[in-house]
């Protein structure tokens, strides 16, 4: 009887670890649901931007101390926030030298799309950013301090930790305000106009390539508070962004390739899937459940929880 | 308003329109007719800035329209409506009319335009909330001219407005466009694969075939020639 007891408790701690860390996923999904579905580029250095963001928010609260006035609590939280419109800068130029080379009107005609230029590209991004943090910020693994990172809210039997809950918070206000980004302004429905049909929108008016730029750049940087608001429960080092690129395609995936909310669903369903697969398979095993459900979805409903069911094609 | 001089288009090597000249007159309806593969969509699509030219001239309202690039060309009072609808499929009815008005005189005329276009298709109204791409044909050509209203136009560019629709259909987006010219004043420029339609409505047409202007003139000259009687309109 207590033994059961205990697999309820373990249930609903999986859960609620589960919820906690899928909200994060999900908002590091959106980011690269946002470059996928208005670009239609398969970006490979996602992961190594939000790499990215987790160094800046370690650097602004930490490492330089810039935020060190705010206070241990507040610090990390404002550290991640800034971490995005940074990087959405650097997004911003990398797509402005780099990736405009190889995409929008341009290449709609080159062989297959201009893919092929595309995911060397974002493959040769991606290992610039890594090795360039080997180089600039070591190899020693950190992690933004906080005192919530040892904290835990007890509701009833189950441990809910303090700094992952506040992410998961920040996390889901996050998404929230992207998410009325582009259903109420007019700028995000530009970028949905061009995300659906380019060619209709620059009909109506919509710069297109200039839509690009921004999905890029929000995309990236989106992806990098996530990292921001991971980096205070979890280590890092400049490699990290291979591991999480994974959980970030699967969750695109899930969600519905092209789906911008899908892909928040997605990352929080890889979250739950992640913790839970814990109670039933040795913890190495994690990201191993994580491509069971993935392999499941491709094959049994390959347009996703929200796909583009009325695509035709 | 549009003039259209020695226009050249080629697509790798293949030329898709040669030596073409086209004229709107302000307050016009000018229908561009010709068999499938023609050249018509390119023709539409160089006005757009969507394809660029070889050699040729485009103006409009004495502005060299060339030089201006594509996503400019709505601000400046020209809607293209695309063939095969290609509405914002995932937007609803109500998101893809305000995409129209992303242009400054349509933000500015909202309010007004915005009945006008429900009046001209209360589908519209009905579906205002429904995904566009959920529509049926006929409707998400609907939205494609709302589209199109919306942007406050000076000229309206109809590519086969009948593609894949019904006859039926077909009659009612013809009524709705000859409507639109009549009460608005609308300058129209349509192509359209559906000869007997569209030079029926047009005061003025052109014949294209295989990328070359093989014939142009008033809605009587044309109507009554005895070429395009017995190829185009079966008499």
């Amino acid at each position: 009887m207590e033994a059961l007891e205990w697999h309820i408790i373990d249930f609903f701690q999986a859960l609620a670890a589960g919820l906690l860390v899928g909200g994060t996923y999900g908002l590091m999904c959106v980011g690269l649901g946002i470059i996928f579905g208005v670009m239609r580029v398969v970006n490979f250095a996602q992961g190594d931007f939000m790499m990215l963001g987790m160094y800046v928010t370690y650097y602004l609260v930490t490492g330089f101390g810039v935020l060190a006035f705010l206070g241990p609590y507040a610090g990390p939280v404002v550290g991640a926030a800034l971490a995005g419109p940074i990087v959405f800068c650097v997004g911003w130029l990398v797509h402005r030298y780099l990736m405009s080379r190889v995409t929008g009107a341009r290449v709609v005609t080159a062989e297959a799309e201009g893919h092929y230029t595309q995911i060397i590209m974002t493959l040769g991004i991606a290992l610039i950013l890594s090795n360039g943090g080997l180089i600039l910020f070591g190899s020693v693994p950190l992690s933004v301090r906080t005192p919530l990172s040892s904290e835990s809210w007890e509701i009833g039997e189950v441990f809910l930790n303090q700094a992952r809950g506040v992410a998961f918070i920040l996390a889901v206000v996050a998404a929230f305000g992207l998410y009325l980004f582009l259903t109420r302004s007019t700028l995000g429905k530009s970028l949905r106009a061009a995300a659906d049909n380019p060619v209709a929108a620059a009909y109506v008016g919509v710069n297109v390539d200039r839509c690009h730029r921004f999905a890029f750049a929000l995309g990236v940087g989106v992806t990098a508070i996530a990292g921001g608001l991971i980096a205070s429960s979890q280590s890092f080092q400049p490699y990290i962004g291979f591991d999480f690129v994974i959980v970030m395609y699967a969750g695109v995936v899930l969600g519905g390739m092209g789906s911008i909310l899908g892909a928040f669903w997605g990352g929080l369903t890889i979250g739950l899937v992640q913790q839970m697969s814990t109670l039933i398979l040795p913890y190495q095993l994690q990201n191993t459940a994580i491509f069971v459900v993935f392999l499941l979805i491709v094959f049994f409903k390959p347009q996703g929880m929200f796909g583009r069911v009325w695509e035709r094609t | 308003m549009l003039k259209i001089r020695s226009l050249n288009v080629a697509y790798g090597g293949l030329k898709a329109l040669n030596d073409v000249s086209l004229d709107v007159e302000e307050g016009q309806f000018v229908a561009v007719v010709g068999p499938n593969g023609a050249g018509k969509t390119t023709l539409f699509k160089t006005i757009s800035g969507v394809v660029a030219p070889l050699s040729g001239e485009i103006t409009y309202r004495g502005q060299d329209l060339l030089a201006v690039p594509a996503e400019e060309r709505a601000m400046l009072g020209i809607a293209h409506v695309p063939e095969g609808r290609q509405v914002f499929a995932s937007m609803t009815v109500m998101e893809n009319l305000e995409m129209g008005a992303l242009t400054k005189k349509g933000r500015a005329r909202w309010h007004q335009l915005l009945p006008t276009i429900f009046e001209l298709f209360p589908v519209l109204a009905e579906r205002r909330e429904q995904l566009a791409g959920t529509l049926s044909g006929g409707e998400q050509q609907m939205v494609a001219i709302g589209r199109g209203l919306a942007s406050a136009p000076d000229l309206l560019m109809l590519d086969e407005p009948s593609m894949g629709l019904a006859p039926a259909v077909v009659d009612s987006i013809f009524d709705r466009v000859e409507l639109i010219h009549r009460e608005q004043g609308l300058t129209i420029l349509l192509v359209e694969q559906r000869v007997a339609e569209a030079l029926e409505l047009c005061d003025r047409g052109y014949v294209l075939e295989t990328g070359n202007m093989v014939l142009e003139g008033p809605h009587d000259t044309l109507v009554s020639n005895a070429q395009v009687r017995r190829a185009y309109l079966g008499m």
